[in-house]
């Protein structure tokens, strides 16, 4: 157990509760120097481009919800009920999450191109539609950013549905195609229920990982545009990493990991009640 | 009983782990650099060396790491900078060169800092120095430098860029450079703006860049220009189009330790508009700008993608070697200005800095390894050896050879600058004659001072709504930007 302590205080514990100290001191380079209380705070929730991030952070969270959480869950169920290539799609679906991430960002920043010489210009100007601004566009820079995280990721995830769904008794499936149930009562009465604990732990997990997002509004826009991308994440990056500011990072990353907490707890309140009532 | 040893267990690690946190006493980082030399340096402690029986041994060797070395694709460069070891190794045999490619980048440079792996010298970019200095990560030159008189010989304008508050030097100057305009020939060519000499009608006014850029779009279907808008560097060009519409402080300087933010003056405001027309009323751009940032831009002008670009003398390897434009195919003249207003260049100095880990025996072997080079103020027969070996290689991998600005004062090191120019020049001349007539008759305009990173993050913002938003209100962006770097100054620069 010692070495296990000895591990997790060395690798977490005092890196944690370094970054809170440094958030309350001034400091030069990584090395503390005077205690500040709450400055640096003030100089973070001060900083022109801190609201944009705050708002475009939540929005990265909600639209990954809507469009990032279903397709898995979508996907794990389809393949599922797949009786033949099931091996050739579950392969296929977990293809892009082989593929490197910043490649991932580059393949669709040649998608997104405005212009002619956008693929996906190209692509609606065979069928006579006009070029579109894709992520110049402020109101879908982040929905369509969400779009490449789900292409990305959505894969690995249905794996974990399908691995879970695989572990439903046949029995239950059997004894309701025997009652008369059609796959979509199958789904509704016996498949969603039994992934619904799992889904719960998946969603809060994905609000943790999206509220962190960081390259890829950094490679694909810079943040931009004029802020429509920027994360808080990005924010904290351009502290620490291009402005030495390591203090003014640290006190942005106890913020996001507050501001983490107590949506988690908050999650877990609301959700509470309703496993109980699956179960 | 197993509960209780935990909780005690878990308490006490928790504790050692946060003294480990605490420990070492943070150093001060306004502390010049001593005789804490790198576990490689033998020489570190000339003092101790003093007391050592047998002083009539040889010099100890002193381990110099080169973050100037050049990369390894560079195999050409590698070849000539084996050859500055060799007259090194001649000169100073105590001298032990290791090369230590480093390309500075801000997410590498502070962990490297800590970690102790610096290389002895650097080379950062223009932006870099004034962070560099206050954080405390570079070595303070200064008495070396006086010690070898190259400190009077510097350009002031990039000694202020190398000094901390108290005219300390952190630096030397590798090249001076003042912003132009570069031009793809190939491109005027097929638009038909070349005289009859077949010399490329540049630009004479803003107006007139936007004519001939929608001259050259018609024409040819390449971008006119390439303007930056991804990231600083949008901002940074940007400030530079501002002076010549006649807003030539963007920031300004109250002498008190205060600045005040002029980011919404008509002036400014005018320059913007221009450049939001370039994109809505003369379509002349590149597909994407708020893509296009340094890099990108070169290689639209050196693939033939973009017809103008904003760049300097420094960076005429960019769109030739690097990305294929030959060389009798480039020409740059001076960036124009609107109707009634002073054009000016914007100038500054690509910095060779110094590892805050090395010893002063360390620096003085980096100043000798930049004479042999031939980027010290100093016109000895290594030296301008080292010179001709640069142009040679320029001449090797179709790189113009052109003047430079001079980052030096020394008159006779000048005199040398311009005989290898002359004697390795590969360029015709009037090609260029625009751009160092304009630099020579414009004002040479440095940056502006301040927090100047975050003035051309909050330009580069209002860039990107102009160029996505045709709808886009300038005068109330240019509004939000000054207010948001007035907040900015004021929270950088408290009395």
């Amino acid at each position: 157990m010692l070495p296990s302590l000895a591990l997790f205080a060395f690798y977490v514990w005092e890196p944690l509760f370094e970054n809170v100290r440094l958030s309350l001191h001034n400091s030069v380079r990584y090395e503390v120097l005077d205690f500040v209380g709450l400055e640096n705070y003030r100089r973070v929730l001060a900083n022109p481009d801190f609201l944009a991030a705050f708002k475009n952070t939540f929005s990265y969270t909600v639209w990954s919800l809507l469009i990032g959480f279903l397709v898995p869950i979508f996907l794990g169920i389809i393949i599922s009920e797949t009786v033949h290539l099931k091996g050739f799609f579950r392969t296929g679906i977990y293809f892009p999450n082989i593929v490197p991430g910043i490649a991932t960002i580059w393949i669709w920043n040649y998608f997104f191109t405005p212009g002619a010489t956008g693929v996906l210009n190209i692509l609606i100007g065979k069928l006579g539609l006009p070029a579109f601004e894709w992520l110049n566009n402020t109101h879908y820079t982040i929905p369509l950013i969400v779009v490449t995280m789900t292409w990305k990721s959505a894969g690995s995830t249905a794996l974990i549905y399908m691995a879970n769904i695989s572990a439903i008794s046949p029995d239950l499936y059997e004894a309701a195609t025997i009652d008369g149930a059609g796959i979509w009562q199958r789904i509704r009465h016996i498949t969603l229920p039994s992934i619904f604990s799992l889904g719960k732990t998946l969603m809060i997990l994905q609000i943790i990982a999206v509220f962190q997002i960081l390259y890829e509004p950094m490679v694909l826009k810079n943040g931009g545009p004029n802020n429509a991308s920027i994360s808080l994440m990005m924010l904290q990056y351009r502290y620490a990493f291009r402005d030495f500011d390591f203090s003014g990072g640290a006190a942005l990353s106890v913020m996001v990991c507050i501001i983490l907490i107590i949506l988690s707890g908050i999650y877990m309140k609301l959700t509470s009640g309703k496993e109980e009532k699956a179960v | 009983m197993g509960k209780k040893l935990f909780k005690t267990l878990a308490a006490l690690t928790l504790v050692a782990a946060m003294l480990v946190g605490c420990g070492a006493p943070a150093a001060d980082p306004t502390k010049t650099p001593g005789g804490n030399g790198t576990p490689t340096n033998s020489a570190s402690d000339p003092a101790k060396n003093q007391d050592q029986p047998g002083n009539d041994q040889p010099a100890k060797t002193v381990d110099l790491s080169l973050g100037i070395w050049p990369e390894d694709t560079l195999t050409a460069d590698i070849e000539i900078y084996k050859g500055y070891v060799a007259t090194m190794k001649n000169l100073h045999p105590e001298v032990n060169c290791i090369p230590a490619y480093y390309k500075y980048a801000t997410d590498t440079f502070m962990p490297m800092v800590e970690a102790k792996t610096v290389p002895t010298i650097f080379e950062t970019w223009f932006t870099e120095p004034k962070k560099l200095i206050a954080n405390g990560a570079v070595a303070d030159i200064t008495d070396v430098l006086k010690s070898r008189g190259w400190l009077d010989n510097m350009n002031p304008s990039i000694r202020e860029l190398l000094s901390d508050d108290n005219g300390r030097i952190y630096g030397v100057p590798r090249d001076g450079y003042a912003l132009g305009l570069m031009l793809n020939v190939e491109l005027f060519e097929e638009a038909g703006l070349v005289d009859k000499d077949g010399y490329p009608l540049y630009p004479t006014s803003m107006q007139d860049l936007a004519e001939k850029a929608k001259i050259i779009k018609e024409k040819t279907g390449a971008a006119g220009l390439c303007l930056l808008a991804k990231n600083e560097a949008g901002g940074w060009h940007f400030s530079n189009i501002a002076w010549n519409f006649g807003a030539t402080e963007l920031c300004k300087d109250n002498l008190d330790g205060t600045f005040t933010s002029n980011l919404a003056t008509p002036e400014a405001i005018k320059a913007m508009e221009f450049v939001k027309s370039l994109k809505w009323d003369y379509d002349v751009l590149t597909a994407d700008p708020t893509n296009e940032d340094w890099g990108t831009g070169f290689m639209q002008l050196g693939t033939g993608a973009a017809a103008m670009y904003i760049g300097a003398n420094d960076a005429v390897a960019q769109p030739t070697q690097v990305n294929g434009l030959p060389v009798d195919k480039l020409a740059m003249c001076g960036i124009p200005a609107a109707e009634g207003c002073r054009p000016y260049s914007l100038f500054g100095g690509t910095p060779y800095m110094f590892s805050k880990e090395s010893t002063p025996e360390q620096i003085a072997a980096a100043l000798d390894f930049l004479e042999v080079i031939g980027k010290a103020p100093l016109a000895t027969d290594d030296a301008i050896a080292g010179m001709k070996a640069d142009a040679q290689s320029r001449v090797n991998n179709g790189v113009p050879v052109i003047a430079s600005f001079p980052c030096w004062t020394a008159k006779d090191f000048l005199d040398a600058q311009d005989a290898i120019v002359k004697e390795y020049s590969n360029v015709d001349a009037k090609m260029f004659n625009a751009y160092f007539d304009a630099t020579k008759n414009n004002g040479l305009h440095p940056e502006e001072p301040g927090l100047t990173q975050d003035m051309y993050a909050e330009l580069t913002k209002v860039l990107q709504e102009v160029l996505t938003n045709k709808n886009a209100d300038v005068a109330a962006l240019m509004r939000q930007a000054n207010e948001n770097y007035q907040k900015i100054l004021d929270n950088g620069f408290k009395k």
